[in-house]
Order: structure tokens, then C-alpha cells, then sequence
């Protein structure tokens, strides 16, 4: 009698895995919904590492979510020839990535810094470990996750069911919408069409989006959400002191460390409009925040209110422009900035 | 490198195309170990010069240690070659913890001394191979087995990938013979071992990370007062990812070396099915159990020298055990629990053989100090007789051993005190954390476990398919398979790497 093996069983898998996960990417392609890219520790590393770029060829971004989307980077490096290293970091303040810069004794090159006030000055951030978490994985990387990055690189680039957000077995769960006890803490969603994100780490948001008023109002009820929880965050007594100066003690000390070595900072903001815009300009205006920061650090700045190319924008959910805006506003900024930031050579 | 990464796939599958060229058996084995380094420096290179370090000194040692007749040299090379291995092991990685102890005592004794925090790495399976290595010297000591024949033989019994960074502990009478006669997987084997490696993946992958580690990182990380429903879910969820998560890579590593043709020893039999505590500690993480049993609790003079003796061993076996695990009091506590679980069970064990009412089944602590006997159980025979009976036990020992889980898991004894506040309701009020979804997750998936480890506690994984029809394995087999590529986690290490 032949020996028993799992052979057959391990054929029938084999079949299987194939028609379901097939049908499965197949039916996503059929959706046409675009490709995207985690934008986790991962990806972030990749592009951290290139920091070290010829600083002729290549300018740093780093800020929050805002210039992840209002940069566009296919125009930018067309005007610009210039590589465009996005290091943002989605709801989170950059502060730590500017020290990490500032302390960094290779990085030389050309940064600009985007200050969303909430998040610089305050550090009303979801998640204020995330960009300490991203430096020390980059520090840290070993060989064997640089090479699984880059043979995931290759699969994500082809299979649209590899988006972790969403599509992942967890993500799927979570559309089903249990109720949930009373007093349990949940952070409403964002729709998958408010940000795909490219390898490049450009976030965007889809055609559909930007034409469905009704999404546009999802995420504007979330940012009415993180502006209602800050509200009513219980009160510290950190809170009594005016961050202001400390921040722009950290700053002033970061962008000399990096201008000692010969690299290059300015800051911009980018568009908010809206009652964000409004509660933005209530809650840190700007002769106290935005000018002081140019002041203390000597630095130019682009603020989009004061160039009529961009003043006008409308942000679909109030605090990030579409694609076609964008496109449009990093022309602007590219026309704002010093030569040295926009010039390869 | 991890199991559960891309990187790991690659590799693997450029080392079985080499283990199955027409080559020497030489030229396989070092292929291998070649391997194995590469597998290892993918993590931190640097301490690959560590590895081969214990690996050399440990070869020409346990050589000497077996021909050497005089008693003082032999005592001072087994000396100096536990110096090597635990100085090593305790310098990475109890330093800091040695280091913060002596602090807090010499503050307590009112002398003012702040040293700079250590900034010690900690190579990853320290504590696994030290294990390996130090029970080849011991047993090249005691001349329990013969010296292994070539440098190249040991340092692959030292650094075999599947086993390397957590286990299972393998003992050199168990993997040494296997180098020194060609070895290929069968047809057989190589498709038991892709099943172990689908089901060790599911396990770790899917389980672990995907359906439990973040109601237990949410409820462990909580600073917060937690509700009692909260702490029950969190510390359920831990009980289950920290089994699945090991159990996992010790059925990635047997699968991964079954392919290769070689057998490693069980790691996990259904611990959570287990009637008792003895029970339990031969069914979870059963090399360890059995190298604390055989190079610890035995030397300590096990359970010859009395009853009061034996009690100690047993107990210090446990704390060392705990401390094992990781250089934190917490851990030491974890053990120390186990140890008085064992103490309490041998004590009624013991009174009951006074009694001598009832047949029992086996010495109170087989796993310690006696040979395992057939059937496992320690309650009286006749409450085992049917296949359910035995349940309402192990629910009892799994819901103890799931408190222990709580100071394993927690950072401090103020944070393990209060998530065991919670679920015995000594602390009230608190904000409600977890979501639904997050219960529900936790919910299915233990009462699965509890379930699937009952029903098959005695039997194995792979008796299991074979004995299933081909088409249920290859659906199961399939499901496994399919949800493990659409859980997409991320590569996160194994908890026991830590170790």
C-alpha cells in the first residue's frame, strides 16, 4: 500500500488559493479603484534613507498630512528636476523629524518644513509616538526588512488587494459596523477615496471624492471630531504654559545645527479654508505663531494667503487641496521658493 | 530574519533548491550552515561573531571536558565554559536589570549612586542557544553522549536556522545524529513540513497579530482603570497570542526542517487542554520544561531528598524559569505563581496518596523529577472516562494559568495589580476600551482554541490531516493559506525572540 501523503490535499490548496485570491484582485481591478501603498514605518524608511541624496538634486518636505497632498510631486520634479523627498507624516507634528535631522550629522541638504499650526505649536496629534516610532525603525532596520521592503515593493506595485488599510482582513472586519458600549472611544473613519497614497508617499484623493459631496462631509465631520475632543482634552498643567516659545527655541536650535553643515530650511503653509481656516486663524494667529517662526529662525517662508495664485483655494474637506489644486499650488511654491531649493545642478 | 516575511520565503526556497542538488552531503551541510549564518546576520550581523564565538569555544571545551580524566581540570573547564556561556547571557541581558537592582539598593541604603543607562542590545535567541550550547558541555561533562565528531556537525547543531533564535531546544543526542548521515526530505515530509510551516504562519500571522495582539496591547498599555469585561478580553487575548504566537514558531520551525528532512522535537501538545499543572508544563514550551527538569531541577536533587526538598527544587526551578524569560521581576512573579500552582497540586497529591482512597495516574510532577507516564492526568481515573468530563479541569487550569499570564505580560506589578483588580472586580468604574469587533474577536477565537485544543490533546497536527478526508484538509489547509495572505500584517517579531 503506497505510503499516505498530504500531496493531493496540498494540490486542492494550491487551486484554491489561487481561484480566490484571483477572483478576489480581479474583482478590485474591476472596481478601478487605483493602487496604493501602506504609508507605514516602512515606506517612510525607504525614503528617510535618501535624505542623503545629492543636495543639489534633492529637496526634504516634512510636515504633517497637508504637503503629502498639496505637493505634487510628478509636476514638481518636472519644473524642478529635482528629487522630492516626502518625509510627512500623517497627523503628526514634524518637530521630531527636524531634530532628527538637525542632529544627523550627514544631512546637508535643502528642507522645507510645513507647519500645520495645531500640530507644530500644540501637538494635538491622534498619534504623537508616530514619528519617534518611524526614526528609531529607520535606525534600526535590519537587512532582512530592507529586503522583505523591496520584495514587497515589487508585489504591492501589481495586486490591489494588498492595501492593508483597506483591504486586509482586518479592515474588512471592521466595515462591519458593530455598536459598541457605551463610553468606548471610537475615532470615526475616513473613506478609502479620501487618500491613496504613491510610492513616493504623495497622498491624493480619487476622482470620486473630490466629485462626492457627501464623502467630502465624512472627513469633515472628522476634523470637527479631533476640534471637539481637543476642546474638551481634560486640562494638564503643561497646558498653562505657552508653548510657543519652547517650540520655537527647538526650532531656532535644529535649523542652525542643519545651516551649520551648510543645508538650507524654509517653512511654508500650505491651504486650509473653511471653518478650519477660520478656527486655525482664531485659535493660533498668525503674528503670533507664523511670523515669530520666520523671525526667530531667519528664515523665508511661502503662507499661501499671500500669493494670489494660491490664496483662493478651496479645500473639498477644508484642510487638503485635490490632486488638480495641487498641481497648481506646487507650481506656486515652486515660484516662492529660493532658487537653491528649486534648481538642480 | 522571521519566519513570516517575504525575505524568509525567498531564502527558504533558494536553501531547499541547494538542499536538493545532486551535491556531497558535506557541500549540503555547509550550504546550511551558511545558511543559518545568513539567516541570522539578516537580523543584527555583528552578532553572528558572538554566535560562532559560544559555538567554537563550546566544541573544543565539551572535546576536552570528555577526555579529560582528572576531576579538578575537567570541574574547571565545565567552569570556565558556564562563565562564558551564562557571563554572556547575563551581561546582555539581565546587565541592565542586575545593574537597576544594585542601584535601588545602594539608594536604600542611603548611598547617592545614578550610573548612565546601559544601552545594551539583546541578541536575539541568547537564551536559546545558550541553552543548546550548555547542555552539550554538561552532558560531555557527565559523559552522557559521545563529543559530536566535527566542527562543522556542532556548529550546525548549534545554528541550525529552524531552530536558532527560539527553539525548540534541541538536545545534541536529538539533531547531531541527523548530520551525520545525507538526509532529504521524502515526498511525505517535505508536504507535512509546508503544511506545518501554512499552519504555524496561520497561527502567528493571522491569530496572534491579526485577531488578538491589539486588544491585548490596548488593555496592557492602558494606563487607565479598566472595567472588569476589558481586563477579562485583554488578558484572554494575551493567553491566546502568546500561545499562538510560540506555538506558532515552534510549528514553523519543526515544518521548516521537516521540508529539509529533519525532525525536531515537539515544542507544544494542546497546552491549554491540560487536567493539571504538571500536565500543563509537559504539553507548553516542552523543551524547556524538560531542559530546566533534566540540567536544573534533577542536579537540585529533584524529588530524592525528601519532601521539603523537593518542594524548594521545585520552586526555585520556577523562578529561575520565570527569570529565564526575561530580566524583570514581573517574570520572576509569573514563575513564582507557577511554582506555588505546583506546589498546591503536589501537596493534595500528595495527601491523597495518603489516603490511598482513590487509583491515581502518574506522580504529582512527572515532568519533574520522574518519568512521564502514558496518560498525563493527575485527578482520579474514573472522572476521565468519558471524553467531556475532564473539561471543567482544564477550564479550571487554563483560567490560572491565564492570571499568570497578567504578569507576564505587564510591565510593572502596579500594572499587573491593577488589570487583576479589574477582573476580580477590586477596582470599579473606568472608561470601557475595547471595541465590540475587538470582543468579538477575542471571544471566537479563544473559545476555538479552548475547543480545538481539548478535542485534539491527544493526538497531533498531522495525524490530524492524514486522518481527515484529503478534501477537508485541502479546505481547511486552504483557508489557512488564503487568510494569512489577506491579513497582510506586517512582519512583526515573535514574542519569544525577546527571550
Amino acid at each position: 500500500m503506497p505510503e499516505k501523503t498530504l500531496s493531493r490535499a496540498a494540490i486542492l490548496m494550491v487551486l484554491l488559493v489561487i481561484a480566490v485570491i484571483g477572483s478576489w484582485e480581479l474583482y478590485l481591478r474591476h472596481t478601478k479603484i487605483p493602487l496604493d501603498y501602506d504609508d507605514g514605518k516602512e515606506l517612510w524608511s525607504d525614503k528617510r534613507a535618501r535624505v542623503y541624496d545629492s543636495p543639489d538634486m534633492t529637496t526634504v518636505f516634512i510636515g504633517s498630512s497637508r504637503i503629502k497632498f498639496d505637493l505634487d510631486i510628478d509636476t514638481w520634479q518636472k519644473i524642478t528636476g529635482r528629487e522630492a523627498v516626502q518625509l510627512s507624516i500623517v497627523g503628526s507634528n514634524p518637530m521630531p523629524i527636524l531634530q532628527d535631522l538637525g542632529n544627523d550629522p550627514n544631512f546637508r541638504g535643502k528642507l522645507v518644513v510645513d507647519v500645520t499650526e495645531p500640530l507644530f505649536f500644540a501637538n494635538d496629534s491622534a498619534e504623537p509616538q508616530k514619528p519617534d516610532q518611524y526614526i528609531a525603525y529607520y535606525k534600526h532596520r535590519t537587512p532582512a526588512q530592507k529586503a522583505s521592503f523591496a520584495i514587497n515593493h515589487v508585489l504591492e506595485s501589481q495586486f490591489l488587494f494588498l492595501d492593508q488599510d483597506a483591504f486586509s482582513l482586518n479592515a474588512e472586519l471592521d466595515k462591519w459596523k458593530l455598536p459598541n458600549r457605551k463610553g468606548v472611544f471610537v475615532f470615526p473613519d475616513f473613506p478609502d477615496d479620501f487618500g491613496r497614497t504613491t510610492f513616493e508617499r504623495q497622498s491624493y484623493m480619487t476622482a470620486r471624492f473630490v466629485a462626492d459631496t457627501s464623502l467630502q462631509h465624512q472627513v469633515q465631520n472628522v476634523w470637527l471630531f479631533v476640534i471637539n475632543m481637543a476642546r474638551h482634552a481634560p486640562h494638564s498643567k503643561e497646558d498653562d504654559l505657552d508653548p510657543v516659545p519652547i517650540v520655537l527655541r527647538s526650532v531656532e536650535n535644529a535649523v542652525n545645527k542643519i545651516r551649520a553643515r551648510g543645508g538650507e530650511v524654509v517653512f511654508t503653509r500650505t491651504p486650509s479654508s473653511g471653518p478650519f481656516f477660520m478656527g486655525e486663524q482664531h485659535a493660533f494667529p498668525r503674528a503670533k505663531m507664523w511670523d515669530p517662526l520666520l523671525a526667530t529662525t531667519h528664515s523665508t517662508g511661502f503662507y499661501f494667503a499671500d500669493n494670489p495664485a494660491t490664496a483662493h483655494f478651496t479645500c473639498p474637506e477644508w484642510s487638503h487641496l485635490s490632486q488638480p489644486d495641487a498641481i497648481l499650488y506646487t507650481k506656486a511654491l515652486i515660484s516662492e521658493l529660493p532658487p537653491s531649493f528649486t534648481t538642480s545642478k | 530574519m522571521v519566519f513570516n516575511s517575504y525575505t524568509f520565503i525567498v531564502f527558504f526556497a533558494i536553501v531547499l533548491i541547494l538542499h536538493n542538488l545532486p551535491i556531497s552531503w558535506k557541500a549540503k551541510k555547509i550550504n546550511l550552515l551558511l545558511a543559518s549564518y545568513i539567516f541570522y546576520a539578516a537580523w543584527n550581523p555583528p552578532f553572528i561573531l558572538l554566535l560562532w564565538l559560544s559555538t567554537v569555544v563550546d566544541y573544543f571545551v565539551g572535546k576536552a571536558l570528555y577526555a579529560q580524566t582528572n576531576k579538578h581540570k575537567k570541574r574547571l573547564l565545565l567552569v570556565v565554559s558556564l562563565i562564558g556561556n551564562l557571563g554572556m547571557l547575563c551581561f546582555f541581558k539581565y546587565g541592565g536589570f542586575l545593574l537597576e537592582n544594585f542601584v535601588h539598593l545602594v539608594n536604600a541604603l542611603g548611598i547617592h549612586y545614578q550610573p548612565a543607562k546601559p544601552n545594551i542590545i539583546l541578541p536575539a535567541g541568547i537564551s536559546f542557544y545558550t541553552f543548546t550550547t550548555l547542555c552539550y558541555t554538561i552532558d560531555m561533562y557527565k559523559k552522557e553522549s559521545a563529543p559530536v565528531r566535527s566542527l562543522l556537525d556542532f556548529s550546525l547543531f548549534v545554528t541550525f536556522f529552524p531552530h536558532l533564535v527560539a527553539g525548540p531546544i534541541v538536545r545534541p543526542p536529538q539533531l547531531v545524529p541527523q548530520f551525520e548521515t545525507p538526509r532529504k526530505a521524502s515526498r511525505r515530509q517535505l508536504m507535512e513540513g509546508l503544511f506545518l510551516l501554512s499552519t504555524g504562519l496561520f497561527m502567528k500571522v493571522v491569530l496572534a497579530d491579526g485577531m488578538l495582539s491589539a486588544s491585548a496591547d490596548a488593555v496592557f498599555n492602558s494606563k487607565d482603570v479598566l472595567p472588569g469585561l476589558d481586563a477579562w478580553a485583554g488578558s484572554l487575548a494575551f493567553a491566546g497570542q502568546i500561545f499562538f504566537d510560540f506555538a506558532g514558531y515552534s510549528t514553523c520551525a519543526i515544518g521548516v526542517a521537516l521540508c529539509l528532512g529533519f525532525i525536531l522535537p515537539q515544542n507544544f501538545r494542546f497546552p491549554y487542554a491540560a487536567t493539571s499543572f504538571s500536565d500543563f508544563w509537559r504539553r507548553w514550551h516542552i523543551t524547556l520544561s524538560s531542559w530546566l527538569r533534566d540540567y536544573l531541577y534533577i542536579p537540585l536533587g529533584g524529588n530524592r531528598r525528601g519532601r521539603f526538598r523537593t518542594y524548594i527544587n521545585l520552586m526555585i526551578t520556577m523562578l529561575l524559569g520565570g527569570l529565564w524569560h526575561g530580566a524583570n521581576w514581573t517574570f520572576v512573579a509569573w514563575g513564582g505563581l507557577h511554582g506555588l500552582y505546583l506546589w498546591i497540586e503536589k501537596f493534595l497529591q500528595d495527601r491523597k496518596e495518603k489516603a490511598s482512597v482513590m487509583p491515581t495516574v502518574a506522580a504529582a510532577l512527572p515532568a519533574y523529577g520522574t518519568a512521564p507516564s502514558a496518560k498525563t492526568i493527575v485527578l482520579p481515573i474514573s472522572i476521565f472516562n468519558t471524553r467531556w468530563k475532564g473539561l471543567p479541569y482544564a477550564l479550571f487550569i487554563f483560567l490560572l494559568v491565564n492570571i499568570t499570564w497578567v504578569f507576564f505580560r505587564s510591565g510593572t506589578f502596579a500594572q499587573a495589580g491593577s488589570i487583576l483588580g479589574s477582573m476580580f472586580g477590586f477596582s470599579h468604574g473606568g472608561q470601557p476600551l475595547l471595541k465590540t469587533l475587538a470582543m468579538v474577536k477575542v471571544g471566537v477565537v479563544v473559545l476555538l482554541l479552548l475547543i480545538t485544543q481539548w478535542l485534539l490533546r491527544n493526538t497531533k497536527l498531522t495525524d490530524v490531516a492524514y486522518r481527515l478526508p484529503w478534501w477537508v484538509t485541502g479546505l481547511i489547509w486552504s483557508s489557512m493559506v488564503i487568510l494569512l495572505i489577506l491579513s497582510q500584517e506586517s512582519s512583526g517579531s515573535f514574542i519569544y525572540f525577546q527571550f
